[in-house]
């Protein structure tokens, strides 16, 4: 429940004017218990409308109130001073009375607690559906995100501005096997792994691109990616080649790990 | 209790009902409710005026659905209203209603029309999306918006 959205929502001023339904009474009255911050916030608005109020005043005509405590005076359920009643029959129908009212307050507890009793195992049933739909949110956000990954791999894959390098294994992996999409104007560099050999947590896979007869870093990746993964942005290069390196890689490469190579020619 | 809360509750009243004796007949059975229902009222549940304000405002709006007071009358604008009443009854009252337009001229101007009608002319949040087409959340977020307003422009800490 955020209390914030709750209190911009307006719903206590709804419930200051008596123009909500008794669910939202019920649920007022419950946060109000519980969050000291919309107590407050209640607190303000009923100053405000006082203070408001206040400036809205007209005095109504100075006989009225005279008018006024009369009509309390004879009208009022209340009245001090006739306290004492003798025993007579007319209080055994006050007698009835008090049972019946103990017997209404009793139906109505018992009424008023079926009902919290339903309200709890309704509120428990929509969390759980609020959960749900939270879960097939984020689900729908995790499709999402791949299916952007593929749409934007797809477009490099298809783009001739790309021109693809294939890296084959070296004599020692045969079958190892990746490739490259390199932008030569833009420089970008995607890597694509199709073949690699599993390797320790230690180590890491090392991009290299051969620039002016150079090994050049482009970056280190391990193995397991799927789709393409984007590497350091390289000009120029005339090759491309993969060698294994202690996590985090290397500044020149440890020829006698070599992959794959492929030329970028 | 009568001379602290009597003004500010005659002031909602007639406000609502456009009439003095309307009015004072209402305010009459107000108080009377207030006297004979005052153990109701719950003290944790909110200020005494708040309870007060409803059973006025409440009586109020009963009396005008009533046929005593045509319809016609609610859509009258309040500017006028307040000068009406400024003028035909300025001998018997300390009216603060300046002040009060003033208030209600710095509020926005669709804060000042749901403040207006809500709190001065007796309209339900219901009447009032559904008369003027405008969506109850609407009306409710208004509301909230001109409550924090009015709660600079009044200064209440």
């Amino acid at each position: 429940m955020n209390i914030k959205e709750y209190i911009a929502s307006g719903i206590l001023e709804a419930y200051l004017l008596d123009e909500v339904t008794p669910q939202e009474r019920m649920e007022v009255e419950r946060l109000l218990a519980h969050y000291p911050e919309l107590k407050q916030e209640l607190k303000l608005i009923e100053r405000t409308l006082e203070s408001f109020a206040m400036k809205s005043i007209i005095e109504p005509r100075r006989e009225l109130k005279g008018k006024i405590m009369t009509e309390i005076k004879a009208n009022s359920s209340f009245k001090p001073g006739a306290k004492v009643v003798e025993f007579t029959p007319l209080q055994n129908v006050w007698r009835y009375a008090a049972a019946a009212s103990i017997v209404i307050a009793l139906g109505a507890s018992y009424l008023a607690y079926s009902y919290y009793q339903q309200w709890q195992e309704t509120n428990v049933a929509l969390n759980d559906l609020i959960s749900q739909n939270q879960r097939v949110a984020q689900d729908y956000n995790v499709v999402n995100q791949k299916l952007e990954k593929i749409q934007g791999d797809f477009s490099i894959i298809e783009s001739t501005a790309f021109r693809k390098v294939v890296m084959r294994g070296t004599s020692g992996e045969p079958n190892a096997l990746a490739s490259v999409y390199w932008n030569a104007t833009t420089s970008e560099v995607f890597l694509s792994i199709q073949n690699l050999k599993e390797i320790s947590k230690d180590n890491q896979f090392q991009l290299w691109a051969i620039v002016d007869g150079k090994p050049v870093d482009a970056g280190v990746f391990d193995s397991g990616n799927v789709g393409l993964l984007r590497m350091k942005n390289i000009a120029g290069a005339t090759a491309f080649a993969v060698t294994v390196e202690p996590r985090g890689g290397k500044e020149s490469p440890t020829m006698a790990t070599m992959q794959v190579i492929g030329s970028a020619g | 209790m009568y001379d602290h809360y009597s003004g500010a509750l005659y002031g909602i009243v007639h406000r609502i009902v456009r009439d003095e004796d309307i009015a004072e007949e209402i305010l009459q059975d107000v108080f009377l409710k207030i006297w004979n229902k005052v153990e109701n009222y719950d003290a944790g549940k909110g200020r005494l005026f708040t309870w007060m304000l409803n059973i006025a405002r409440n009586q109020a709006i009963d009396k005008t659905r009533s046929k005593e007071i045509s319809q016609g009358k609610k859509t009258d604008d309040i500017a006028n209203l307040v000068s009406r009443i400024d003028n035909q009854e300025s001998g018997e009252q300390a009216v603060d209603a300046i002040g009060l337009n003033e208030v209600l001229e710095r509020l926005p101007k669709e804060q000042k029309f749901v403040v207006e009608h809500l709190y001065l002319k007796g309209y339900t949040q219901s009447e009032l999306a559904e008369e003027f087409d405008i969506p109850l959340g609407t009306v409710k977020t208004r509301l909230r918006m001109a409550m924090i307003e009015l709660r600079s422009l009044l200064e209440v800490a």
